[in-house]
């Protein structure tokens, strides 16, 4: 077990690294050159000189990069052009809310999930069971941002229960987390759907029935645990697509997160704040990929058996 | 009448499927789902014929206009009919989703082959690389490439190929392996067929019908990926009508036109329902298909 983890935490370091090197390098290739975008359009070469020396552009950029990582490692991510700022404490006020937006969505997309997909699962023929199919192929199919437009429209706008927008309190995240829960509901459905019949159908289920368990305590305790094991992967592999909702609900509800902050960045051409929130994000992506697949790993014995 | 006569003298038989859409295992959200496509694909196609006016003509008479007869989904905020753009909006997005999905399966596809079949080296990085793409959230993935470079179609078709690849990858390559340890892949082996011609001759066939199943899935979701980068601004580019765009520009009207958002909202999401809908019954097709093959 301790082989295997270090090992996997090596192997994400590396995976970190290899985000890290490439954005910076794809960024500073293609970017152009910040200081005379920077610079006033008129400003002699001198100055222009003189705002490169200030970017540290004037070196090569294997100067550049090598003293981007030295500061990393040690938490600086360079000062963003737009705020003037170090890139990091803009990160670092941003992301609690966005994680705590995130969380939210995935509590109530999990909650929503193993009552229905559970419920889908027991009774086939059901009117959950088509709730469940209803839910998963509309919610697949409506867009974050149409979704949370609809949801401002009639929720802040007609009945005015909840801001539209901005952050103002707890009150904030019910629209953007039900709008984000809303897209990460149907993957999960489906796979909990599926993978709750199929543990419905095996022989430790039925033994469980024999000895007279309650059928809920059946299917939210024993089924549940290792029907969950598929949706869990699923959970780790789509955190991706989950905070790219996140992203996406922070701009429509105007929540200052980091997807709002990225996309200030990117209308103000600012690359050290573009630059250092893909590589914070992507950091946090790894990070969670590596504790899903330990969880994993305690859920199942078998998991850990094998890989010891 | 003489049908059933001789089934029952040979015995119980399962029941006769009759009927077109019932042998070949057509649900009906399937069929429901190709209805609408095909719909939505003709519609596209036809959009100079049907649109009812110049989608980049403006009209300061008539501004934000709600829907009437003579403006059947209503005018946006410099006058120019809704409808028109909806249409013309439905080349773009159906463009950039289709060949998205092309490229997407296909580098999909080789990735998962290579993983599967291919030599053993190159196993840890593909899973590895499969890995990161799909850790990496895709809208900062294309926040992080429009800062770089300016937003256009090309782009954007780049931008799906690089958020579905992955994707398309990880199943090809849970079948790839599964098939690459059965028999007839070994006996293949045995008399010496070369890796490639295992993996387009051999392994593909079993890849397929997933491959369909993907295919309007992801068609389905490069729609919807599309429309959101339109509507955050990293799509496609104003006037170009594009049904995220429409509806970015319509965000401020919110309170007042509601049209001007709903409309081409419903568009997506009828698009993408009718693929899923393809993508299901696909799905559970294939299922009943392997049934029936099971129970004969």
């Amino acid at each position: 077990m301790r082989r295997y983890l270090i090992l996997r935490i090596l192997q994400s370091l590396i995976i970190v690294a290899a985000i890290t090197v490439t954005v910076f390098v794809v960024l500073r290739l293609s970017a152009g050159d910040p200081a005379r975008l920077r610079a006033p359009v008129f400003a002699s070469p001198d100055v222009i000189d003189q705002y490169r020396r200030d970017f540290g552009t004037d070196q090569t950029i294997l100067e550049q990069l090598t003293r981007f990582l030295w500061g990393a490692v040690r938490g600086d991510l360079g000062t963003s052009f737009r705020f003037q700022e170090p890139v990091m404490d803009l990160v670092l006020v941003a992301l609690p809310r966005t994680l705590a937006l995130a969380g939210c969505a995935l509590g109530l997309a999990l909650s929503v999930t193993i009552i229905l997909g559970s419920l889908a699962a027991l009774r086939p023929n059901s009117i959950w069971s088509v709730l469940a199919t209803v839910i998963a192929t509309i919610g697949q199919s409506a867009p974050v941002f149409w979704t949370g437009v609809l949801m401002v429209l009639f929720f802040s706008v007609r009945l005015d229960w909840l801001p539209s927008g901005g952050f103002t309190g707890v009150s904030s995240l019910v629209l953007p987390a039900v709008a984000v829960a809303l897209a990460i509901i149907p993957t999960q459905v489906r796979i909990l759907r599926s993978s709750m019949s199929a543990v419905l159908k095996e022989e430790y289920i039925r033994t469980a029935h024999a000895f007279g368990l309650s059928e809920r305590r059946i299917t939210f305790f024993y089924a549940l645990k290792n029907a969950s094991l598929p949706l869990l992967t699923v959970i780790g592999v789509d955190i991706g697509y989950l905070l790219g909702g996140v992203i996406v609900a922070e701009v429509v509800f105007a929540f200052p997160g980091i997807g709002e902050l990225a996309l200030v960045a990117l209308n103000a051409r600012d690359y050290p704040l573009v630059q250092g929130i893909t590589i914070v994000t992507a950091s946090i992506f790894v990070i969670v990929n590596l504790l899903i697949d330990l969880a994993y790993s305690r859920i199942d014995p078998r998991i850990r058996m094998e890989r010891t | 009448m003489n049908e059933t006569m001789l089934d029952t003298g040979c015995g119980p038989r399962p029941a006769r499927r009759t009927g077109y859409l019932r042998r070949h295992e057509i649900g009906p959200g399937l069929a429901l789902g190709g209805v609408l496509v095909l719909a939505i694909v003709l519609i596209t196609l036809a959009a100079p014929f049907l649109a009812p006016a110049d989608p980049y003509a403006p009209n300061l008479m008539s501004v934000r206009q709600p829907p009437s007869a003579e403006y059947l989904f209503g005018t946006d905020a410099v006058g120019r009919d809704l409808l028109s753009r909806i249409l013309y909006g439905a080349q773009i997005s159906l463009i950039v989703a289709g060949l998205g999905m092309l490229g997407s399966l296909t580098f999909g596809t080789l990735m998962g082959m290579l993983r599967g079949i291919g030599p053993r080296w190159v196993g840890p990085i593909v899973d590895r690389m499969i890995d990161i793409q799909l850790a990496f959230p895709y809208v900062l993935l294309a926040i992080a490439i429009t800062s770089a470079v300016r937003p256009s179609v090309p782009v954007l078709i780049v931008l799906m190929v690089l958020s579905g690849w992955a994707g398309a990858a990880r199943v090809v390559r849970a079948i790839a392996l599964q098939e690459s340890g059965k028999d007839y892949v070994k006996a293949a082996q045995i008399i010496g067929a070369s890796r490639l011609r295992i993996a387009v001759f051999h392994v593909f066939p079993s890849v397929w019908p997933s491959l369909a199943v993907l295919a309007a899935m992801q068609t389905a979701a490069m729609i919807v990926f599309e429309s959101t980068l339109s509507f955050l601004g990293m799509g496609v580019q104003p006037p170009t009508p594009s049904w995220g765009g429409i509806m970015l520009e319509g965000k401020n009207y919110i309170t007042t036109s509601w049209w001007l958002t709903l409309l081409p909202g419903l568009a997506i999401m009828l698009t993408s329902l009718s693929l899923v809908l393809i993508g299901d019954g696909l799905d559970l097709r294939a299922k009943r298909l392997r049934q029936r093959a099971a129970q004969t």
